[in-house]
């Protein structure tokens, strides 16, 4: 190419057009929260619903007035799964003063861990990240505040149980995406195998599970009581398609918690009845908590994406972990009203959350300095057609076997750092 | 004008043989050089941990892939498994009480041992066939990782690296692990510059213009093959075992997916084949133009009140990035490093463009 005095006076304008300022706050008292999140390469639908409600729970509670004359920023932004993006944002983070960072990606939220340990950062793993990361002793601030992956699998086992009476000599498959994310819950199913008496046979898929077509057929021959399938975003509508056309009965058939009624449309929403789920927030938007939001953000026109998404599972969880992060901060408020407003700060608050069901969305959270999880309450829900419909109350499952497993990997932690 | 060329004289081979013989592109050189080096007093500590560092780590790594794709003419789909494969030596041998020092040598030993086992496939195919016969390699490396349990660190797939020293400093905080990074990136860079005036350097040229030609010259392909992907794999292993304790801090097996080799062989095009400049470039173009988009659309969406949802708004970086790689590469098909050389030649003879050639 040629090179004339044109070209270079661009290329000179287009550099220094490019070196715009960072945001700088207006001169309120806020409290700062950073949301790096994928919005563009694995979890895409799922982090936009989920933002999307945390959001709205967050200008609810701004709108509300804040507490102690202090309001909430959240900072979101796409980090693409990519490492080296969600360590640039969670530097940036630090040094603007940011107290919590929420990834809400696992292998993220796995390579953040020791920064957010030395940084003193607290990072929110939302339903995701290191399961041991309950152990609140091992990870001061790695902050689950939901049920982890085990108790998840604890509570389906119960509900499987529950409706079969004994599953003595049961089959149950666990279909999973071949990633260390797929196989994090089978140290559950393996010892509650034992206890229980059931034979447990795991079927993994390469990753990124578009094409599963190779593995359901030999599900189905298998012969399995109950199926179990372990993935995330394209992963579970391809697994849902594939258990349809091997025809397993979908409603012995049970999802973590990632499924929503976003995968369910794309299936088709018929074509799935009966499908089972693990839920850690109640959907819908009968919640007192939506309805406040449905009423004085939305309707005001401040809600931060398509009104047709409120209420949906992804949705609500979002504003679950709205409405958590919120409470801890009010406890941190309690706790030290003059601050500093630092990480260690929130984090006070964060592990001193007692009973709290964000009006009856949740069931009740209690977090300790040992248990970030905070109870690992949840329950199981069930596709009609149109919602999903609870099978049972709130509650937890196994929970001795789920913190066995949590001690002794954050033991393992502690010794060798694995 | 700049690149003064007057009153040059060479008296000696080796006077004309040097790096830079101009004046103003050495001191541009000593200019970034001193810059890098001071950067730790003068710059925030955001810009040198998450820019700086990162950006010098991936160029040595892109260094040690164009030395294998513009070098040798050997595309590589698998670089990230080979530093994959560094970084988990060195974690390992380092956890297990192995100084750091002796451990990034073994990585990238062990790197450059199993590079070239997969790199002998190159003996037979080439082009795409090579191409696939890498990313096998890939699959192959992180399916290995991620199920022996030994390796990846167990259910959690992840390794802490434990705090290390070298050469007698402790590798912690933001500075040092910068000036490793600096320094392993000086080593390779020099290295890179001097290696197209080797014998070695020229004998991969040979191969990279047509390998059974070479052989008639005399120039052994099998010999040359497998040393180049020896020598670059080693380099990649090395660059591993440094990403994973000056920047990483905490192995798993997703930061070494076939992501990071398709990145790789990016800033490898993009920068430009066979330059070290070009290099630096793509690195710097690979790694920081999303950030930089997402920096700035954000600050546009909540400066001015931009009313675009955030769906749209984490996508229209990654549409200006993708416009921005299809912009160079239309305006210089030879990559970033061409660009910066279409300059230079401008000012070469500046204001007499009459005599350019």
């Amino acid at each position: 190419m040629q090179i004339d005095r044109r070209t270079l006076l661009a290329g000179g304008s287009a550099l220094v057009l490019g070196q715009l300022p960072l945001p700088a706050f207006a001169q309120e008292k806020l409290i700062k929260f950073g949301a790096p999140q994928d919005f563009t390469k694995v979890y895409t639908f799922v982090t936009a619903e989920y933002s999307q409600g945390q959001r709205d729970y967050i200008t609810l509670f701004n709108e509300r007035g804040g507490i102690n004359g202090f309001k909430v920023h959240l900072d979101v932004i796409d980090h693409g799964n990519d490492l080296p993006r969600a360590i640039e944002a969670f530097e940036r983070y630090k040094r603007e003063g940011y107290v919590l960072v929420d990834p809400l990606s696992t292998p993220m939220a796995r390579g953040l861990v020791t920064r957010a340990l030395e940084d003193k950062i607290n990072m929110v793993t939302t339903l995701s990240g290191r399961s041991d990361a309950a152990d609140g002793t091992v990870f001061p601030y790695v902050m689950p505040l939901s049920p982890n992956y085990w108790s998840q699998a604890a509570l389906i086992i119960d509900f499987f149980l529950k409706q079969d009476k004994n599953l003595k000599g049961k089959k149950i498959v666990l279909v999973h995406i071949d990633t260390p994310f797929g196989r994090e819950p089978i140290p559950i199913f393996q010892a509650l195998s034992q206890r229980l008496g059931y034979e447990f046979q795991t079927f993994p898929y390469a990753p990124p599970g578009n094409d599963q077509s190779a593995i359901w057929p030999q599900v189905r021959r298998a012969r399995p009581d109950w199926v179990i399938f372990w993935g995330a975003g394209v992963g579970q509508t391809v697994a849902l398609s594939e258990a349809i056309r091997n025809g397993l009965p979908l409603d012995r058939l049970s999802s973590s918690v990632w499924l929503s009624e976003s995968d369910m449309a794309v299936v088709g929403k018929d074509a799935t009845k009966g499908v089972l789920k693990f839920e850690a927030a109640a959907g819908g938007r009968e919640p007192k908590v939506i309805q406040d939001i449905l009423k004085e953000v939305v309707a005001k026109g401040k809600g931060a994406g398509p009104e047709g998404k409120v209420g949906t599972s992804y949705y609500n969880i979002g504003v679950m972990m709205g409405a958590i992060q919120i409470e801890g901060l009010r406890k941190a408020f309690e706790k030290a009203p003059n601050g500093p407003y630092t990480g260690p700060w929130l984090n006070e608050g964060l592990r001193s959350i007692a009973n709290f069901t964000a009006e009856g969305l949740l069931p009740p959270i209690t977090t300790t300095k040992e248990d970030h999880q905070g109870g690992g309450r949840g329950r199981i829900v069930r596709w009609d057609g149109a919602k999903f419909v609870p099978q049972s109350d709130w509650g937890a499952a196994y929970q001795d076997v789920v913190w066995g497993e949590i001690r002794k990997y954050s033991e393992e932690f502690k010794k060798s750092g694995k | 004008m700049l690149y003064r060329q007057a009153g040059i004289r060479h008296r000696r081979y080796a006077a004309e043989r040097q790096l830079w013989p101009l004046t103003f592109d050495r001191v541009l050189v000593g200019g970034v050089v001193l810059f890098l080096l001071a950067a730790p007093f003068t710059l925030d500590r955001l810009y040198l941990g998450s820019y700086l560092l990162p950006w010098l780590l991936w160029s040595s790594a892109a260094l040690g892939l164009n030395l294998l794709m513009g070098g040798a003419g050997q595309i590589h789909l698998g670089y990230g498994a080979v530093m994959a494969i560094g970084a988990y030596t060195s974690v390992h041998l380092v956890r297990s009480g192995i100084p750091f020092e002796l451990a990034l040598v073994l990585a990238g030993m062990t790197s450059a041992a199993l590079g070239i086992v997969f790199g002998a496939a190159a003996l037979r195919v080439k082009g795409l066939y090579l191409a696939m016969s890498t990313l096998a390699m890939q699959y192959i490396i992180d399916f290995t990782i991620s199920h022996v349990p030994g390796i990846s660190g167990g259910t959690q797939a992840s390794l802490q690296v434990p705090r290390v020293t070298l050469l007698g400093m402790p590798v912690t905080g933001e500075v040092t692990p910068y000036y490793v990074a600096l320094g392993l990136c000086a080593v390779i860079t020099l290295f890179m510059l001097n290696v197209g005036r080797t014998s070695f350097g020229r004998a991969l040229a040979a191969i990279r213009e047509k390998d059974y030609a070479a052989e008639i010259i005399g120039v052994g392909t099998f010999k040359y093959k497998l040393l180049a992907f020896w020598v670059s794999s080693f380099i990649g292993g090395v660059v591993g075992a440094v990403l994973a304790v000056c920047y990483l801090r905490i192995v798993t097996p997703d930061q070494f997916h076939l992501d990071l080799s398709i990145q790789l062989v990016a800033m490898v095009i993009v920068g430009g084949l066979g330059s070290v400049l070009g290099s630096f470039f793509g690195a710097a173009l690979i790694l920081f133009a999303p950030i930089f988009f997402n920096n700035a659309i954000g600050t546009l969406a909540t400066q001015f009140g931009l009313g675009i949802s955030t769906d749209l708004r984490s996508h229209i970086p990654l549409m200006l990035y993708g416009a921005l790689i299809i912009l160079f590469l239309l305006v210089e098909p030879l990559g970033l490093a061409k660009i910066y050389d279409n300059v230079r030649k401008y000012f070469l003879v500046w204001p007499f463009r009459h005599v350019r050639k």
